[in-house]
């Protein structure tokens, strides 16, 4: 087994004392974060890209970006797992994908039962996070040695899958989701353009030259988007959180938890390898599973650990299913995830078939810190649940001002001009009304992220066809990947015109 | 939805759109080696804006308003979000003139008494620690840049 080997590697590398710290940092941080009501997974990882670049400057460049990736991949499922503490104790999920665990994990702790919600949700994660774990080690190669046989046409089409699957899923209107996209896309044309040399867009501003940084853009829609609500909608009241009582299980919470446990991190692991999936949906659909399974389905709704066990571990495990396509295909199914891409492309490090082969030591010591980092989530939040519960009680007051100095100091630390401050302020803006009328932004950062190797591709293509669109249907597998993101696009519409519930990602 | 909204956003969205076709008509329609030019993905993609705005616009008369809480900020809120998103502008101004640790202690500190007035020592405390902190952090230690202090302080 080649990966075992590699894997064996990526364990030299995680274990290195500075990126055990790394690891550790990002997942306290991450744990707060998700904790933390008004930021949530994605400006968390935002917000941290500026630092962990500061923090990694004196390393060579693959030490630097394993060392960054390993701390925001931490940010990552810690946010994931601190959700999930507001769920339970305060009915108000820290993000979307703990929606489902507030139906049961809030009842148990009106019950006195927090501690056990808190314990089997930490356990759950773990569990889960090791299942996707071997996913990952299992998929990796096989799966990069099939997308090497690519070429342009079929990455471009897979990319537009990726793309539509995202939309398709996104937020209340597909309309909606898909004018995001499209708008992400134009603004990643702006700058100079990479085949030809000319300026796009630029006005002929040097400071447009780079194009829009894609870290300004997201800090300001996702973070200070989200401050901005906060203040506006006036979240900055204070709720109290429940009191947390003992953090144990009896064998009896045990028993009940272990299949769901078992089958809410499979099942989480394949929804989230699927691009525009997602935490939220694997959350929901294990719900609706455990529910339909149990013997007393009646227990749901009321207290059930059922009830938290499973949708916890299943939106653990498609956190870590949705590295899948991330590393593999380089292509990122949700918001968060095309955040760390971002943060890849900023070391140099081009996420895709080729990242085993030409970055094995930052794409296995990431997989390795990842399951080091579950341990750590798991060592951490079993005695410091009760700490983690305390930080919800951060006073607004100088919460939202630090978000916001948090934000300009890593804006300006990266990019040092005031003009990418200014951007920033107008995305916080633009961030804020637009998810205020239901206008999904992950899409907008994917669609920045991808879009300049969606032109890449199509171009290259193009070339080598002499400007003939039909080379992308002639080729079997772009063809079938075209079809694939058609069928995607429509299938949920056509659910939808016909009167059914189609379950979304709010955000992931 | 938002009805309301969503016309003006489709307008505008649209006018984004049109603006992008318009700029790539201006680019060079050929690359050196390939007929395809920087022009056709932006020009093809405005397009697919355009028409996507025209849907989002019909759609808009068609789907009847989904009775949504119009829970416009009160007026408190609305003038703290003003005031604070004045003095995000003003730090903005001043970060380089001042210098960071200056600017940003001042910015918490109107911004902490903005979020909710008094409890002063804390405030100056919390700002305090913040912006020399970070200050000292990025620049001592990590051999960050950031604007240090101006000239007329330190001579």
């Amino acid at each position: 087994m080649e990966s075992l080997e590699y894997l064996m590697k990526g364990f030299l590398v995680a274990f290195q004392w500075h990126n055990l710290l790394f690891a550790f940092v990002g997942v306290l941080i991450g744990t707060a974060v998700g904790v933390l009501p008004g930021i949530g997974p994605m400006s968390g990882v935002a917000l941290l890209i500026p630092v962990s670049a500061s923090l990694t400057a004196g390393m060579g460049p693959e030490e630097a970006a394993a060392s960054s990736i390993i701390l925001l991949a931490g940010i990552y499922y810690g946010a994931m797992y601190g959700g999930s503490t507001t769920s339970i104790l305060l009915n108000t999920p820290g993000e979307s994908s703990s929606v489902v665990t507030a139906l049961d994990g809030y009842q148990m702790a009106r019950q006195g039962r927090a501690g056990n919600a808190l314990a089997i949700a930490a356990i759950g994660s773990f569990v889960a996070g090791v299942v996707s774990l071997i996913g990952l080690v299992l998929l990796a190669q096989p799966l990069s040695e099939m997308a090497l046989m690519f070429g342009p046409a079929e990455y471009f089409s897979l990319m537009v899958l990726g793309l539509c699957a995202v939309s398709g899923l996104a937020g209340r209107s597909m309309t909606k989701a898909l004018i995001m996209t499209v708008f992400g896309l134009l603004l990643g044309t702006i700058g100079v353009d990479n085949v030809s040399g000319v300026a796009r867009f630029t006005f002929d501003q040097p400071v447009l030259y780079q194009g829009l940084e894609f870290l300004t853009v997201a800090v300001g829609l996702f973070a200070l988007g989200e401050v901005f609500n906060t203040v506006l909608e006036g979240g900055g009241e204070n709720e109290k959180a429940g009191k947390v009582g003992k953090v144990t299980l009896s064998r009896q919470d045990l028993k009940q938890s272990a299949a769901p446990i078992a089958r809410g991190s499979l099942l989480g692991f394949f929804i989230g390898t699927l691009p525009g999936a997602g935490a939220t949906m694997a959350s929901f659909f294990s719900y609706i599973t455990e529910k339909k399974w149990s013997k007393q389905p009646e227990r749901f709704g009321k207290g059930a650990i059922e009830g938290v066990a499973g949708p916890e571990s299943a939106n653990n495990a498609a956190s870590g299913g949705a590295m899948i396509p991330l590393l593999t295909l380089g292509i990122p199914g949700s918001g968060t995830t095309a955040i760390l891409m971002g943060a890849l492309i900023m070391y140099n490090v081009q996420p895709g078939p080729l990242l085993f082969e030409e970055h094995p030591y930052v794409a296995w010591g990431l997989i390795a810190s990842m399951f080091i980092g579950n341990v750590m989530l798991l060592v951490l939040n079993y005695p410091l649940v009760k700490v983690f519960a305390r930080i919800i009680d951060t006073p607004p007051k100088y919460l939202i001002p630090l978000i916001i100095a948090i934000s300009i100091f890593g804006v300006y630390a990266v990019q040092v001009n005031l003009f990418d401050l200014i951007v920033l302020v107008v995305c916080g803006l633009l961030g804020y009304i637009l998810a205020r009328h239901d206008y999904p932004l992950a899409p907008v950062v994917l669609g920045l992220v991808l879009g300049p190797m969606i032109e890449y591709n199509m171009r290259r293509a193009l070339t080598a066809s002499d400007g003939d669109f039909s080379i992308f249907v002639e080729k079997p597998i772009s063809l079938f990947f075209l079809l694939a993101a058609l069928l995607w696009l429509t299938v949920p519409w056509l659910m939808k015109a016909r009167g059914k519930r189609v379950v979304i990602n709010e955000e992931a | 939805m938002n009805p309301a909204f969503d016309r003006w956003a489709a307008l505008a969205f649209f006018a984004v759109g049109a603006a992008f076709v318009y700029g790539s008509l201006q680019l060079s329609h050929t690359a050196y080696g390939s007929q395809v030019g920087p022009d056709v993905f932006p020009m093809g993609l405005g397009a697919v804006l355009m028409l996507l705005d025209v849907r989002l616009l019909v759609d808009t008369f068609r789907l009847r308003p989904s009775g949504e809480k119009d829970a416009k900020g009160n007026q408190a809120h609305l003038r703290q979000f003003g005031a604070l998103l004045l003095s995000v502008v003003v730090y903005i101004g001043l970060l380089e003139t001042l210098g960071y640790v200056l600017s940003t202690f001042g910015f918490l500190l109107a911004g902490f008494q903005i979020m909710e007035r008094g409890k002063w020592l804390s405030s100056v405390m919390i700002a305090a620690v913040f912006s020399i902190g970070v200050y000292g952090l990025f620049v001592g230690v990590l051999q960050g840049t950031l604007p240090g202090f101006p000239t007329w302080l330190t001579g």
